[in-house]
């Protein structure tokens, strides 16, 4: 079963096209990253989810009612932006964001004992917000998108500004939880993050879905075309060689993308240096993200006529 | 609307807990009493000066007399550490041979050098000055005023019987003190020169005292009761009280829910809470919460002045009825100005973008409070009943007019309730369809005839400007 179906749907601001004939299925209890540049209409695709906007045209289902009120209480939300008000103690706004969600007390303060126990935050219960620091107020945040229980999970970016220690506990609850069966959206832009958590990944570039598949599924379809290069010439021993379509150096090696036969480009290349490594990979997620993402000659040239 | 009652509950516990609330709770009795305590200082301490008055007397009589008066004028302002107001010192000046404009340039270098604080030339034709002089004067100065003069009715205007100069415009103890005392003086003579002194001219002059009553009405023992005496306590304190008390509740209420959603709207937390709840509960949420902290601070203040009349034990202060109608008011005052404060609020991004968006909203309600003072002179004028009619400044002024003896007839403040009432409704639903739009816009504040687009509009993501995601 899908948790969340979204079929067409087009969503315009003003004169701009936000989203444009999205459609997209993202199975119960998976991980589903959604990735894409700022301004891309991610945001404006999450709110749609959860009927904080309304699609112009198309349909969503969440968990297979139309977007409304009694879906809106099985979602829980992490904004990227974290906001959470600095007066109230931890408790308050815990039970605050539990109730609005439409749970009884008798539900939410168990929930909030856990959570806090599980996340070493038990201590700071009764203290303000504005006293936690930057890293407890954000799994406060956390625990204010779980504490209702909700069926889906919509994360923004939740590692961001962690330090390793909390990010890992923070990665162990969102996979404890999807092992209970929760379904979660996970958007990001560290890449990496993406490729080792979620099952599935979802890219949405100027309004339009890019890339949707699982990692596999992704790779396979952009081929093996990336070959990781370390030579002792290093990057200038690849100046003027054919069949390089493009080039990322990262110093000690260089990923290459050919457009001919990678055993060709091999024999070239042991006649101009010493090849220590030559490894035919997938693309990884950020190469492909930049790839597309990357602004074309002629994005510049549009961009620069308008600053002028 | 369980969820509008959890968000109600929510923003009244953080306005009552909050510091604005305790202020507001402090606030007017602590303004009366430093108000009080500095008027009684002021008294005492504002105006401690020796003030020097020259004084050239044509008429060759008057200053002994004048003299006579400042002398006793200082006594009544006492010496040393329990003086109270200021000394006036006379001083004769001789014109001797001068020219009188030579006289008025010395004595005002005089006046520059602080040698001394004004000067007053008396005529010698002081004594002989009639009231015919002056009402020609005053129709001259009323044809000036008509755009209807001449070079003579200008000169004719200029010349008072006395003459005062000074340096000091604004401080007016000294010529009315001057004006008092000359007058008198002047009198005395006039009554002497017909022949009537002493007692018989004070019985001639002596003055009336005129008491204010209430009306009487026949009693159920069929007596006509006793007439009651109006005291100035009765008929100022409890207007003055209940006009001061709604626009401090309203402007609690309204500050507070402009600076909260201000607040959520920066930090991202309305983000999350329509994430739970639609924009309208939302905004009804926070107007409930929020109008019932105004009807708290309400109720504690009619406790403790409830505790001071029964402390004094004057029950006619008491006004039980008028205490009722006046929580109706401020509900509606509350969620109208509320809901104006909360959608401009939720479309601007920070306090100072608001400002500007504010100054009409907060006009609209200085109108109706300070133009209720206004009001308080003649509450049965057509101008009080039609400010007590119209809905943004009624719960000022038809709540001032109904505390006013004899009160207001019932049918005015039902008209007013229920236009009140209905422009409340009317309001909270165009807040809404600007909040909807607002509360999830970042950027540059938009403007009124924007916001007049966004009330209309049927579709609210396409009145609002694209944004970064």
């Amino acid at each position: 079963m899908n948790a969340i179906e979204i079929r067409d749907v087009t969503k315009q601001f003003g004169t701009v096209v936000a989203v444009n004939q999205l459609s997209l299925a993202v199975p119960e209890g998976s991980i589903y990253g959604f990735i894409g540049p700022n301004g891309s209409g991610k945001t404006t695709t999450i709110r749609m989810i959860m009927d904080i906007l309304r699609p112009d045209s198309g349909d969503i289902r969440v968990f297979d009612g139309h977007s409304r009120a009694s879906v809106r209480d099985q979602i829980g939300y992490l904004p990227e932006e974290r906001g959470l008000y600095k007066r109230m103690t931890v408790r308050q706004v815990l039970r605050y964001y539990g109730q609005l969600k439409g749970k009884p007390l008798a539900e939410i303060d168990p929930m909030i004992k856990q959570w806090l126990a599980d996340l070493q935050l038990s201590d700071w219960v009764d203290k303000r917000v504005q006293a936690l620091s930057k890293g407890m107020a954000q799994k406060v945040q956390f625990i204010s998108a779980v504490v209702s229980m909700p069926r889906l999970l919509i994360l923004d970016e939740p590692f961001s500004g962690l330090d390793p220690v909390n990010a890992d506990a923070l990665r162990d609850a969102v996979l404890a939880l999807r092992r209970s069966g929760t379904t979660i959206v996970f958007s990001t832009h560290d890449m990496s993050a993406a490729e080792r958590l979620c099952d599935r990944i979802f890219m949405i570039f100027k309004g339009r879905k890019v890339l949707d598949g699982t990692l596999d599924e992704i790779q396979q379809k952009y081929g093996q075309d990336t070959v990781r290069l370390r030579t002792a010439g290093g990057r200038a021993a690849l100046a003027g060689l054919a069949g390089i379509e493009s080039l990322t150096d990262h110093g000690n090696f260089q990923d290459v993308r050919l457009t001919g036969d990678p055993q060709a480009f091999l024999r070239t290349l042991v006649q101009q240096t010493t090849v220590l490594q030559f490894e035919i990979t997938k693309p990884s997620l950020h190469d492909l993200f930049v790839r597309i993402a990357k602004p074309t000659a002629e994005d510049l040239r549009e961009a620069g006529e308008k600053a002028s | 609307m369980t969820r509008v009652l959890t968000i109600a509950t929510a923003e009244f516990l953080r306005l009552a807990r909050s510091k604005a609330f305790l202020i507001g709770i402090l606030l007017m009795p602590v303004l009366f009493g430093v108000m009080m305590l500095f008027s009684r200082y002021a008294e005492r301490h504002v105006d401690l000066e020796d003030r020097r008055l020259g004084v050239v007397d044509g008429t060759g009589v008057l200053y002994e007399p004048l003299a006579a008066a400042a002398v006793e004028f200082n006594k009544e302002s006492g010496e040393g550490a329990d003086r109270t107001g200021p000394h006036f010192l006379t001083e004769r000046i001789e014109q001797g041979s001068r020219d009188l404009n030579e006289l008025r340039l010395e004595m005002s270098d005089r006046v520059r050098k602080k040698e001394l604080f004004a000067f007053v030339i008396i005529p010698p034709t002081a004594l002989t000055a009639t009231s015919a002089a002056r009402d020609q004067r005053e129709k001259a100065r009323r044809a000036r005023w008509a755009g209807k003069t001449t070079p003579e009715a200008k000169d004719l205007e200029k010349k008072g019987e006395v003459q005062y100069y000074t340096e000091t415009i604004a401080y007016d103890a000294m010529p009315d003190w001057l004006t008092a005392t000359l007058n008198d003086e002047i009198a005395k003579r006039r009554f002497a020169s017909a022949g009537i002194e002493g007692e018989a001219a004070l019985k001639l002059t002596s003055r009336l005292d005129l008491a204010t009553f209430g009306l009487v009405a026949r009693g159920t023992d069929g007596a006509v009761s006793e007439a009651k005496e109006i005291d100035k306590l009765a008929a100022i304190g409890p207007p003055i009280f209940f006009l001061v008390l709604m626009f401090m509740t309203v402007m609690t209420s309204a500050q507070h829910l402009l600076n909260a959603i201000i607040e959520e709207k920066m930090s991202r937390i309305c983000e999350v809470l329509l994430g739970s709840v639609s924009p309208f509960q939302l905004l009804m949420g926070k107007l409930i919460g929020v109008s019932a902290v105004s009807v708290l601070l309400a109720l504690v203040y009619f406790a403790g002045a409830t505790f001071a009349v029964f402390q004094s034990g004057r029950w006619e202060l008491l006004h039980p009825a008028l205490m009722l109608w006046f929580l109706l008011f401020l509900v509606c005052a509350a969620l109208m100005f509320g809901a104006i404060f909360l959608a401009l609020g939720s479309a601007c991004a920070s306090i100072s973008d608001a400002q500007s968006l504010l100054q009409p909203a907060m006009t609209l309600m200085l109108l109706g409070y300070l133009g209720s003072f206004v009001a308080m002179r003649a509450p049965d004028s057509g101008l009080a009943i039609g400010m007590s009619l119209f809905p943004t400044m009624a719960p000022f002024t038809m709540i001032l007019r109904m505390a006013i003896p004899p009160g207001v007839p019932l049918w005015q403040v039902l008209l007013s309730i229920a236009i009140l009432i209905a422009t409340t409704g009317g309001v909270v639903w165009a807040a809404s369809r600007v909040f909807r739009i607002g509360i999830l816009m970042q950027g540059k504040a938009p403007n009124l005839p924007e916001l007049m687009r966004w009330i209309r509009s049927e579709q609210p993501d396409r009145a609002r400007p694209a944004q970064a995601d």
